[in-house]
């Protein structure tokens, strides 16, 4: 289990009885050993940081941070992509790091694999300000348990290949066949899929030999984690899992169930987990299941854009930090039908004062445009106390969204609690017209009825 | 290599909430809804059983709206016209329970009017809420409240600033309320303090944490919504709802829903990812809570009763 | 383009100026030498500085904190009202500072710390000194004779002057005819041969004679001093004053930005030094001494002010990354800060730990020994900001919350300071809802202060009158529940009852106010606890300091849920905790190295940082607490109010 920062600090010079003579000396760039160990735990510095922690301490404290679900790297040519490394069950614990690769699936029997491939990879779509594209792609043999052609393999690997660099997933239940795809990879790191209990010692040797990590499938958990064991047995390390389970309920279960083991250090079971989405009823209800619960990888059965964005919303969404302040995008917002005489009211882009602001507007039915104000997602006073919410910024915000163009009356009303700014504003606007408006959003619709209406 | 299962050991419970009156409980619903009675996190099967399945809920208007998707106005066609006829196309649709969602233009009459057309044309329990503007909530649901006389119906937008009005006219008409808060685990916490204070059972409230549409603050909604659940497993006897969304209401409100022109080409297929949109909002919802989602399109009624179907059988 | 502006005052009194086009008219009234009080600093927010246009043309910026009524009037803020013609304006009576300082009262409350010595616990020293007077054959300069003199009689093997006082040395030798008294610091107290000097009086002492120092604690509103004789260590007057710098910026962030514009720096140092200097003046007056007198001072105060003291820029206190220019203060003499001590006398400013956690904090941690106890100890200190400082021997986390000032009376419809005529406290009968009110200085209330404020809402909570969210109940069957455009409002005094003839009333936005006060300073202890993995039940001592501690009444405190719902008899009320801290220094040299080590030691955790401070924040944002379970006995007192 982690430790805390407080258990951390009785580990480090500043928490030594009686004082260590280096306690808190700063030379780690931070003010105090108790500092340091809060840093610590929250895994935002490197203990080697410390000159001074004993030898004890480093062992005690290595054996706590090691990640209780090991980080698996798959690399293409021109990109890589992580799972693993996870340390909570809920976002809201802390966050959620590693997003889950989002892979489209190939049958080595499809035609015109290359072109496919090249459609889905060629695939960009932008979602507030970030491009989002496919992670990479499986490529699945004929059948998956009989014997497919190796070579028949290996050419749709390498069509693939041609069409596409980013990393690659392959699928096959014989060694011989995967062995002959990947050999199509020089230099690469795609996963293999997978070892169960009939082939594992093929698929694990392989593995080995590639350096690869290997996709372990089976059922039930008993199964995974014996595997995982005995393919460790083969000097293996890196391995996903697959449960296995193409219904809804069953799969909730599982992946929540290797998540709780593995973060309680369950070490068979702590590695990322594979979803094969494409083999649920309904695909994208499969993938949202995935994404949201524990998923580290996805495979969908194919390139669907208007799945396919979606599902890339909702895995940016699930992965957001949640500790940090929630920003709205600053901008000019419509609310309730804007006529160019409607008023211009302003705030700052911290999502709970834009939201107390625009729901009380939105509630009074009057019209108005609301200019958000890049303040680094900081409420009005806070963000004026600490200098992000300026007339300067004001101004700014005003000209770059062309505001002007919008109005036929120039006139911005500044929350309440910055009339200050209100003289410094009229000389960076000289041709608007500055008003203070009430200091709480649910004053406005109030002051927008008596004051604003003349 | 036997793998011992962890199960999480709660001993709080979300309280078993009922809404609809059958004639033997002196209304003239079908059938009662029972939602909530949770002692494990969503689909913990392996715990213990999940109590009651999901209630599928569709949102009706009592006018026809204006500013609906036009995909939405294609499937529904003349039924949104007036809503008794709506209300029939909704249960043959597969609703499980209504909402009928009150206009900024009805008058405490109209209201009254449409919330009798409705519970004449379907017997499904009914949730009728106002437009969401403060009085005009007030004015409208206390009117449709005291006409709807132990129908047990859901009464919403029942919010801090308008919970005494709407709270007190449940009380007396035996009808329930639906607690909406913006987004906060402590802001749902406190109204439902607020509303028991009052005195109403809190076997009559269901919570609205309200929640965002994926890509508009979906992830707020759904830790909240986390959050929530694991207060009331943990004993928190003020989270101890069963909790209500409006997916479809957000979700189509987003501009990926909305409108099929002027879009980027990335984005795909219109109607295909209209309903995706609705349909991956609210499985999410549904696995970190939701015991009601309210929904507006046919096609996703379809796919999360399918979902909800496998997730019950595990 | 110039215009004629007529200023009227309350006396009648009629000034006339001239400005140009755009000035504001508290500017304009400034020039004139019309004094008009701006709490706020001029940011149009707190609503004090308002005027009557009797005529002429001035537009209005902002009319916030103005009824309509009143803007009909023709009143207007100074701050926000910009002259656009000629005017005439009257200036209504200003507000005036006029609070009883009532330290005097407890001086006898602070002792010597036990075994106090001045030969063991004291670096500075006083020798009489006797020379032989100079001679055509004994050519020896004055500082060499002096120093040689201090050589041979007490074995002081190097000693230091500044220039300043060789520039006096030879007039007071001859003044003494050759016997003087000197007061010197030593370097350290293990060196007892190093010495610098500190003044040179012109006659011999006696040993008992007192030797003046001062500990001084610099507030954002109020300034304390203490007078303290180093022979016997006793503290010989305790005076307060209030801040000068008030009229500039009520907070800190106010005075911050005032500093930063053209003269303001200057301007507020000149306002605080002679805020100290007058303090200096009452309190040796008191002991029919004079400030020249005064050899050392220790001061303590929040960073801001000790950086505004020093006129060191301060605008990176304000913005973010919040950096100090500097948390260990150099050594000072009196007469480069303008203080009218000894000129000699060492200005020493303790050492802080962060923009928002400063000297006064160390100090105060320093006092209520904190840092030397295995007891988790909690200690807040609540002004304008709350600092918050929790651990023991083996750690010290500390955070700064903005509280705001609705606690010293701002921001608050009908606040006021804690000055006569303030309801300082309120009892609200259950079943009539009428108040009992008591106001400072016995007369008809003016307003309500900080304490008055916590016991009304605990009332009003109690009482039904507010739900548990803040919302006033209007249906109750009593005249003083009232509607307002914005929200409910309780009438706590009526118009023919008050000094102003107004009613004194608490509205829904005054409520709202109060309960961010309170939610940040809550949810300021239990992030702090919970950084450390602790709950608030883990606290085993309370320490509450400032003003704010000696004033309000706990059990109310805790039913609004300012203060954890914890067994009384955990919590201490040290007062002014700060200069305190300032007076141990003071007498003790090991105490101010002490100081120092806190100050290193302390870890600070800025609050801002994340969102869980908003979590806990808006869980705190409720009566008493979103989470009842943590408040048992408010929720006892509300059964049992209930089942009466």
């Amino acid at each position: 289990m982690a430790l805390t920062g407080i258990e951390i600090f009785k580990l480090l010079p500043g928490g030594q009885r009686p004082p260590h003579p280096k306690a808190n000396c700063k030379e780690c760039g931070i003010p105090t050993c108790m500092a340091f160990a809060m840093k610590l735990a929250a895994k935002q510095v490197e203990l080697a940081a410390c000159p001074y922690v004993s030898e004890e301490s480093k062992t005690k404290l290595a054996e706590s941070s090691a990640p209780p679900i090991r980080l698996i790297t798959l690399k293409g040519p021109g990109s890589s992509i992580k799972a693993g490394n996870e340390v909570c069950l809920f976002r809201h614990e802390k966050t959620f790091y590693n997003k889950p690769g989002l892979f489209v699936r190939v049958k080595a029997s499809q035609a015109n694999i290359a072109a496919e491939v090249a459609k889905a990879d060629a695939y960009k779509v932008n979602y507030v300000g970030m491009d989002f594209t496919v992670d990479g792609f499986a490529v699945e043999a004929d059948t998956l348990s009989g014997t497919s052609d190796p070579t028949k393999f290996a050419d749709a690997v390498k069509a693939v290949r041609s069409a596409t660099k980013r990393p690659l997933i392959l699928v096959a239940k014989d060694a011989k066949v995967l062995e002959a795809g990947a050999a199509a990879l020089p230099g690469e790191t795609p996963l293999l899929y997978g070892a169960d209990s009939a082939n594992w010692e093929a698929m694990g040797d392989l593995a080995k030999k590639l350096n690869a990590p290997l996709a372990v499938c089976a059922d039930n958990l008993d199964t995974l984690a014996d595997l995982t064991d005995k393919l460790k047995g083969k000097g293996l390390e890196d391995f996903v899992i697959d449960p296995s389970s193409t219904k809804l309920g069953a799969s909730i279960a599982k992946y929540t169930q290797i998540r709780r083991l593995a973060l309680k250090n369950f070490r068979a079971l702590g590695f990322p987990v594979i979803s094969f989405a494409c083999n649920a009823a309904d695909e994208g209800i499969a993938a949202a299941q995935a994404i949201a619960k524990y998923a580290g990888f996805v495979v969908l059965d194919k390139f669907v854009p208007e799945l396919l964005y979606g599902l890339l919303v909702l895995r940016e969404n699930i992965y957001t930090d949640p500790q940090k302040p929630i920003q709205v995008t600053p901008g000019i917002y419509e609310i309730n039908n804007p006529k160019p005489e409607s008023p211009v009211l302003i705030t700052t882009n911290f999502s709970i004062t834009y939201f107390a602001v625009a729901n009380e507007v939105e509630g009074s039915g009057l019209p108005a445009w609301l200019l958000v104000c890049d303040a680094e997602g900081m409420s009005v006073l806070t963000a004026w106390a600490a200098g992000k919410f300026d007339s300067e910024r004001i101004a700014k915000a005003i000209k770059g969204f062309n505001v002007a163009s919008k109005v036929s009356r120039k006139r911005v009303v500044l929350p309440g609690h910055v009339a200050v700014l209100s003289g410094e504003l009229e000389a960076e606007l000289p041709d608007w017209e500055i008003r203070v408006g009430p200091r709480e959003a649910v004053d406005l619709p109030g002051y927008m009825k008596t004051a604003l209406n003349n | 290599m036997p793998v011992e299962i962890p199960k999480d050991k709660w001993t709080g419970k979300v309280r078993e909430v009922s809404f609809g009156a059958t004639a033997a409980d002196g209304g003239t619903r079908s059938k009662s809804i029972v939602v909530g009675g949770d002692t494990t996190l969503p689909y913990m099967q392996f715990e213990a059983p999940t109590p009651h399945t999901p209630v599928i809920a569709v949102e009706i208007k009592s006018r026809r709206p204006e500013d609906w998707s036009t995909l939405l106005e294609e499937t529904w066609g003349d039924a949104m016209n007036d809503p008794a006829s709506w209300a029939k196309a909704a249960e043959a649709a597969g609703a499980d329970a209504l909402v009928l969602w009150l206009t900024l233009a009805d008058t405490p009459e109209d209201a009254v009017k449409a919330t009798k057309a409705v519970l004449a044309a379907s017997a499904l329990p009914l949730m009728v809420f106002g437009p969401g503007q403060v009085e005009k909530d007030n004015e409208l649901l206390v009117a449709v409240s005291e006409a709807a006389k132990g129908e047990k119906l859901v009464l919403g937008i029942c919010e801090d600033k308008n919970y005494r009005t709407i709270v007190a006219t449940a009380m007396a008409n035996g009808h329930l309320v639906s607690a909406r808060t913006p987004m906060d685990v402590n802001l749902a916490k406190q109204l439902n303090i607020l509303i028991t204070d009052m005195g109403l059972p809190a076997n009559r409230i269901i919570m609205d944490p309200t929640t965002g549409a994926l890509g508009y603050g979906i992830e707020y909604g759904y830790s909240v919504m986390e959050r929530l659940r694991l207060a009331s497993l943990q004993g928190d006897g003020m989270t101890q709802f069963p909790m209500m969304v409006t997916v479809g209401f957000e979700a189509w409100k987003a501009k990926e829903s909305k409108v099929g022109t002027g879009v980027p080409e990335a984005w795909g297929d219109w109607k295909a990812r209209a309903i995706h949109w609705e349909t991956l909002t609210t499985t999410a919802l549904l696995e970190s809570g939701a015991s009601i989602v309210v929904l507006r399109h046919p096609e996703s009624m379809k796919r999360i009763r399918a979902a909800i179907n496998e997730l019950m059988a595990a | 383009m110039n215009h004629t502006i007529t200023f009227t005052t309350s006396d009648g009194k009629t000034v006339t100026a001239s400005a140009l086009t755009g000035t504001l008219v508290s500017d304009a009234a400034q020039q004139a030498g019309i004094e008009i009080t701006q709490p706020c600093g001029g940011q149009g927010r707190c609503g004090r500085c308002a005027i009557q246009i009797t005529g002429g043309n001035v537009r209005r910026r902002s009319t916030l904190r103005l009824s309509q009524e009143a803007v009909e009037q023709g009143y207007a803020l100074a701050c926000q009202s910009v002259i656009e013609g000629d005017a005439s304006i009257l200036v209504p009576e200003q507000e005036k500072i006029e609070r009883n300082l009532t330290t005097d009262r407890v001086a006898a409350e602070v002792s010597v710390p036990s075994g106090y010595d001045i030969n063991w616990s004291q670096t500075v020293r006083r020798v009489n000194v006797r020379m032989n007077e100079p001679s055509m054959d004994d050519q020896t300069d004055d500082w060499a004779r002096l120093q040689t003199a201090l050589r041979v009689q007490h074995k002081l093997e190097t000693v230091e002057a500044s220039i300043s006082l060789l520039r006096r040395l030879g007039q007071v030798l001859r003044d003494g005819n050759w016997e003087v008294n000197v007061i010197y610091e030593l370097k350290n107290l293990d060196n007892h041969s190093a010495a610098h000097i500190i003044d040179v009086r012109p006659s011999i002492c006696d040993e008992d004679e007192p030797i003046y120092a001062a500990a001084i604690d610099i507030g954002t509103t109020t300034v304390s001093l203490w007078l303290v004789d180093l022979v016997t260590g006793q503290v010989k007057a305790q005076v307060a004053e209030y801040n000068d710098q008030i009229v500039r910026g009520e907070d800190v962030i106010s005075r911050i930005i005032y500093a930063s514009k053209h003269g303001g720096s200057d301007d507020l140092q000149h306002r605080v030094v002679g805020t100290i200097n007058k303090l200096g003046e009452t309190a040796c007056k008191r002991l029919k001494t004079r400030p020249d007198q005064i050899v050392k001072a220790i001061i303590a105060g929040n960073s801001t002010m000790i950086h505004l003291l020093l006129g060191i820029p301060a605008a990176s206190i304000r913005l973010a990354p919040f950096i100090t220019a500097v948390n260990h203060p150099p050594l000072m003499a009196a007469r480069e800060m303008g203080l009218h001590f000894c000129p000699d006398a060492v200005v020493d400013c303790l050492p802080g730990v962060a923009s928002y956690v400063g000297a006064d904090i160390t100090a105060g941690v320093l006092s209520n020994g904190m840092d030397d106890t295995d007891e988790i100890t909690l200690f807040i200190d609540v002004g304008t900001n709350g600092e918050i400082v929790l651990g023991n021997r083996d750690w010290l986390m500390t955070c700064a919350c903005s509280a705001g000032p609705a606690f010293e009376g701002a921001g608050v419809k009908d606040g006021m300071r804690a000055t006569t005529g303030a309801i300082e406290e309120v009892w609200i009968n259950g079943d009539t809802y009428e108040p009992s009110i008591r106001v400072i200085g016995g007369s008809k209330p003016r307003g309500v202060c900080g304490s008055g404020l916590i016991s009304l809402i605990a009332e009003m909570f109690l009482t039904g009158i507010l739900d548990k969210a803040g919302n006033v109940n209007l249906s109750l069957p009593t005249k003083r529940v009232r509607a307002t455009d914005q929200g409910g409002e309780y009438v706590i005094a009526w118009a023919d009852e008050t000094s102003h003839g107004h009613d004194i009333a608490i509205t829904r936005v005054d409520v709202d106010n109060l309960l961010r006060a309170k939610a940040a300073i809550y949810a300021g202890f239990t992030i702090l606890a919970e950084q450390v993995g602790m709950t608030l039940a883990d606290v085993e001592t309370m320490v509450i300091g400032g003003s704010f501690g000696k004033y309000v009444n706990v059990e109310k405190a805790m039913q609004i849920g300012l203060l954890p719902d914890m067994p009384w008899d955990k919590f201490k009320f040290l007062g002014n905790t700060s200069v305190k801290g300032a007076y141990f220094a003071l007498v003790d040299t090991r105490q101010r190295e002490r100081i120092s080590e806190i100050a290193s030691r302390m870890t600070y955790l800025e609050l801002s940082a994340d969102n869980t401070f908003y979590d806990a924040f808006t869980s705190a944002l409720f009566l008493p607490h979103t989470d009842m379970d943590k408040f048992p006995t408010v929720a006892e007192a509300l059964l049992s109010k209930e089942k009466r």
